[in-house]
């Protein structure tokens, strides 16, 4: 799993370097992580369960075995965060 | 299933079920609570309220469940309405129905309660500790109000995903308003007009 907080100080971490593993060319820059990736690790696998489910809150919650409004708190929660990461 | 996910469960069943499922859960317990309050001689008459009237009609029994149930619904449902803007009647109707069922032990447990005769309390209120029955479903009544209390505020929480202090206040004051709401509609539809007892 990608780590996204400083080990340290847990503030946000950026993206220093790329490398091509093909070519071995590096690109050195200091980068924001893509929103997702500043989730935690459960939230991503939502998301991607989301997704596959072709956004069926119904089907999750089936999937899932959790009530219909619990799996819709999990989503509220996401947002929220996503919310406060573009602000 | 280990003791703790199983107290976990009992406590907040909304996580795994909510909606139209624990609304058909929820009305099983209450025909049950329905049944057995009218043959122990027990009825709720107020959201957390439990008497020993003596002799109960059927027909009493379910309509002071009724009352106490749509009176919890609906102020509830208006509650959510200032708090939450993604909730479902849906979820407040199936969650706070089942919010009901620890009420069946009470029913169940009202079999073997003598109640002293309300004259005799009256006179001599001591003999309320000659009752073994009466005084362990007094004590017994308290943690089933708190379970219920419990369930009510979980059914709250999952139903409208509010969290802290919005969450106690609107519990708090929802309660005391249906409480005070199904007591009105008690006296005012029950023991005012119709005169079923």
């Amino acid at each position: 799993m990608l780590p996204t907080q400083c080990p340290s100080c847990h503030t946000q971490l950026k993206v220093k370097c790329l490398k091509c593993e093909n070519c071995e060319t590096e690109v050195n820059g200091t980068y924001d992580l893509p929103v997702l990736a500043t989730l935690p690790e459960e939230q991503q696998q939502f998301i991607l369960r989301f997704v596959k489910n072709s956004g069926s809150l119904k089907e999750m919650a089936s999937e899932l075995k959790l009530s219909y409004p619990t799996v819709r708190n999990l989503l509220n929660d996401i947002i929220q965060k996503i919310e406060l990461y573009e602000r | 299933m280990k003791g703790k996910d199983i107290f976990r469960l009992l406590m907040n069943p909304y996580t795994r079920i909510a909606g139209l499922s624990a609304f058909g859960l929820g009305m099983i317990f209450m025909v049950l609570i329905g049944f057995f309050g009218a043959a122990n001689g027990v009825v709720f008459d107020g959201v957390l309220d439990m008497h020993f009237p003596g002799k109960v009609t059927l027909l009493n029994s379910f309509l002071y469940l009724a009352i106490d149930l749509v009176s919890l619904i609906l102020v509830m449902f208006i509650a959510g309405l200032f708090v939450s803007k993604t909730f479902r009647f849906v979820d407040i109707l199936g969650t706070m129905t089942l919010s009901k069922a620890p009420f069946l032990i009470l029913a169940l447990v009202a079999y073997f309660v003598t109640v002293p005769d309300m004259k005799d309390i009256l006179k001599d209120p001591n003999i309320i500790f000659q009752s073994v029955s009466f005084l362990v479903i007094l004590i017994l009544s308290l943690p089933i109000i708190i379970w219920n209390i419990t369930l009510i505020y979980n059914a709250f929480k999952v139903s409208c995903d509010v969290k802290g202090t919005t969450l106690n206040l609107n519990v708090i004051y929802g309660l005391l308003l249906s409480e005070v709401i199904s007591k009105a509609l008690i006296y005012f539809l029950i023991k005012n007009s119709i005169q079923l007892t």
